[in-house]
């Protein structure tokens, strides 16, 4: 009985409903959209770092740090036994060097990266290195990705003078040829790194055997004289960058719903203003003030419910737009962002339904705040529209 | 005629083996007399203490930079730098003990140690690194040289020698260099890289006499791997065997 007075009164209103449901429909869409898109980027940022260079963890030495190119040299140890007997799908042997290359006879440091050749568990474009199986000769063959060729203006085919140090610290030099240039989905092993095959690499430094790091498909055990890496702990910085940025997105979704309530909230103070004849009527038939209360608010909460319809209809519009084009943030790798394709959402229907309950919920207690005084207003007052000024 | 034959033979036999055990001194007396002219070199760049009021002009093809300074040297393990120009630099000191660096700026107020792998940075984006500038040993002690052939540089008869590293971890591998065999002085030299690849050329220039010793006025460094640079050391004025205070040796002296 209630609802269907409160419904028809609802839909009375006319406009003044429908902008409260598009105003309470637009702030959920916006709120389920952010934490999707959020959760679309940390979902591919982690994936284009794991597929490429994190894996399932890294064995290293406890005082290797990426941060510190000085270090690199005193970091590297002999691939131990128990991690070279894994099958080339569940490790990948790693050597990190310092080097200089010298395109157009600029200086320009980069990272060596000698990557083994025989490993699939990284997915890296470097099928162009595995043509060249003889020792190094004359010249080194290189690739490197798009990113560190704008950069250095190298292309396929041209040669560039590599400079680096070996074990015992005695300079040397030789010509490399840049094989191949590829599309490197995480920037983070693209600008200033220079790809080598992993035997090229130990033969010309001399660390026969040596590797700054054994990346493998799952924890392996303890390993003597290495510390594992978790790859919570390799992928760290980003997923804190992610979590300080869900943090700010807050604030956006409080100013959503804060706006969205504001509008409900605004709609029932006129209405217990603009109805109180209404009101003291209906207690003058008998009807007791909390009925008349949860008939007001009832109101009040079909715009939240009906917006909960109008999201899904336009959210599932917009998402299936967006899904189809996504957003590009190539941008975002020039800062090595691990991101270079364009980013999608990733719905996660549970925090959807929280989300759109948090929203409902709120919504309810702003239709029901401005209409609490209503209790304690006197009929007869009311008839007269005197009861609440 | 078989006495004949045979005395021939034995002859043949003689001028064999009297060849084979000379022939090594002949290589030795050579292999001596360079080691005696590298020795003979370091005499005249390297003296117990040294004082050193010079300009280092880094030409990065761009712009030119000069740094005016002042070192104080004792054998090869101490130094002590003192920069004086342009206004940027003026109060950076270095100081070089015995295989560590530091290096001190009044603008941060702090010293630096530059240890390791950071001594093979540039310095102060120059053609040199810290470890050029901070060489810490005599070239007769730490090569092994040989005398290639005979080549004039600028006019002057020069013997061309390659000097071999005898440590695996000597920076530059091999060197070549061009000796002045009448006055002991280097005119040029080269470091290449293990391949063989020419990595840096230095020329010792107008060489002037100071006491005893013979000693550049100027040395040009260019990294070969760069185009359009290269980085003058001009000796102003130099001094050897000068008292050095004590103080000038100590971490002490790094500060404002």
């Amino acid at each position: 009985m209630i609802f269907q007075i409160a419904l028809k009164n609802f839909l009375r209103q006319g406009m003044r409903s429908f902008l409260n449901v598009l105003v309470t429909a637009l702030a959920m869409v916006a709120v389920v959209f952010n934490l999707s898109f959020y959760n679309g980027f940390q979902d591919q940022a982690v994936r284009n770092m794991v597929s490429t260079d994190v894996a399932g963890g890294h064995y290293r030495t406890p005082d290797f740090d990426i941060l510190a190119p000085m270090e690199w040299e005193d970091e590297t140890f002999a691939t131990p036994d128990a991690l070279s007997r894994l099958p080339s799908s569940d490790k990948a042997e790693v050597l990190v060097l310092q080097g200089q290359i010298f395109p157009n006879r600029r200086l320009f440091p980069v990272q060596l990266r000698g990557m083994e050749m025989q490993q699939t568990l990284l997915d890296l474009p470097l099928n162009k290195l595995e043509e060249w199986k003889t020792p190094v000769d004359d010249v080194i063959p290189i690739i490197i990705g798009n990113q560190m060729a704008g950069k250095s203006h190298l292309h396929i085919g041209d040669g560039v003078v590599l400079r680096w140090r070996d074990r015992f610290g005695a300079v040397d030099a030789l010509d490399a040829r840049v094989v191949d240039v590829v599309p490197l989905i995480n920037p983070r092993i693209d600008e200033g790194v220079v790809w080598m095959r992993l035997d090229h690499l130990r033969q010309i430094t001399h660390r026969e055997g040596e590797v700054t790091w054994v990346a493998v498909e799952k924890f392996q055990g303890p390993v003597v004289e290495t510390l594992f890496q978790e790859p919570e702990f390799l992928l760290k910085d980003i997923l804190e960058l992610i979590r300080q940025d869900r943090k700010y997105a807050v604030i956006i979704w409080v100013i959503l719903i804060f706006l969205g309530g504001i509008s409900v909230f605004n709609t029932q103070f006129l209405n217990i203003f603009k109805r109180q004849r209404e009101i003291g009527t209906l207690m003058a038939f008998g009807m007791p003030p909390g009925r008349v209360v949860r008939l007001f608010t009832m109101e009040g909460s079909l715009a939240a419910l009906a917006a909960v319809i109008v999201a899904l209809v336009l959210g599932t519009i917009i998402f299936a737009w967006f899904q189809s084009v996504g957003l590009d943030v190539s941008h975002l790798s020039e800062s090595q962002i691990p991101i270079r394709e364009n980013i999608f959402l990733k719905i996660d229907p549970v925090e959807v339904i929280i989300s759109m309950l948090v929203i409902v919920a709120i919504m309810i207690l702003v239709a029901w705040a401005p209409v609490r005084k209503i209790s304690k207003v006197e009929p007869t007052q009311a008839l007269r529209g005197r009861a609440i000024t | 005629m078989k006495l004949y034959f045979k005395n021939i033979w034995y002859g043949l036999l003689s001028f064999v083996v009297l060849s084979s055990l000379l022939m090594p001194d002949v290589g030795r007396a050579e292999d001596d007399r360079a080691q005696r002219l590298l020795v003979e070199v370091d005499k005249n760049l390297w003296a117990s203490t040294k004082y050193i009021d010079g300009r280092l002009i880094i030409d990065n093809g761009r712009r030119v930079r000069t740094l005016s300074m002042e070192s104080w040297m004792e054998g090869v393990t101490k130094s002590y730098s003192y920069y004086k120009a342009p206004a940027r630099e003026r109060g950076t000191k270095m100081l070089k003990l015995e295989k560590k660096l530091w290096m001190y700026t009044p603008h941060t107020d702090r010293k630096i140690l530059i240890a390791g792998h950071l001594l093979r940075q540039s310095m102060m984006g120059s053609d040199l690194s810290y470890e050029d500038m901070m060489e810490d040993e005599k070239i007769s002690e730490a090569y092994v040289g040989t005398i290639d052939g005979e080549e004039k540089v600028e006019g002057v008869p020069t013997l061309v020698m390659t000097l071999k590293a005898k440590k695996k971890t000597k920076t530059y591998q091999t060197l070549k260099i061009w000796v002045d065999p009448v006055k002991n002085t280097v005119l040029q030299e080269e470091a290449y890289a293990k391949s063989g690849k020419l990595l840096k050329l230095i020329h010792f220039k107008e060489y002037r006499r100071i006491g005893d010793r013979l000693f550049p006025r100027k040395m040009v460094f260019r990294d070969m791997l760069k185009e359009n640079t290269k980085t003058t050391y001009m000796f102003d004025e130099i001094k050897f065997d000068v008292d050095i205070p004590a103080k000038y040796f100590s971490q002490r002296i790094l500060k404002r």
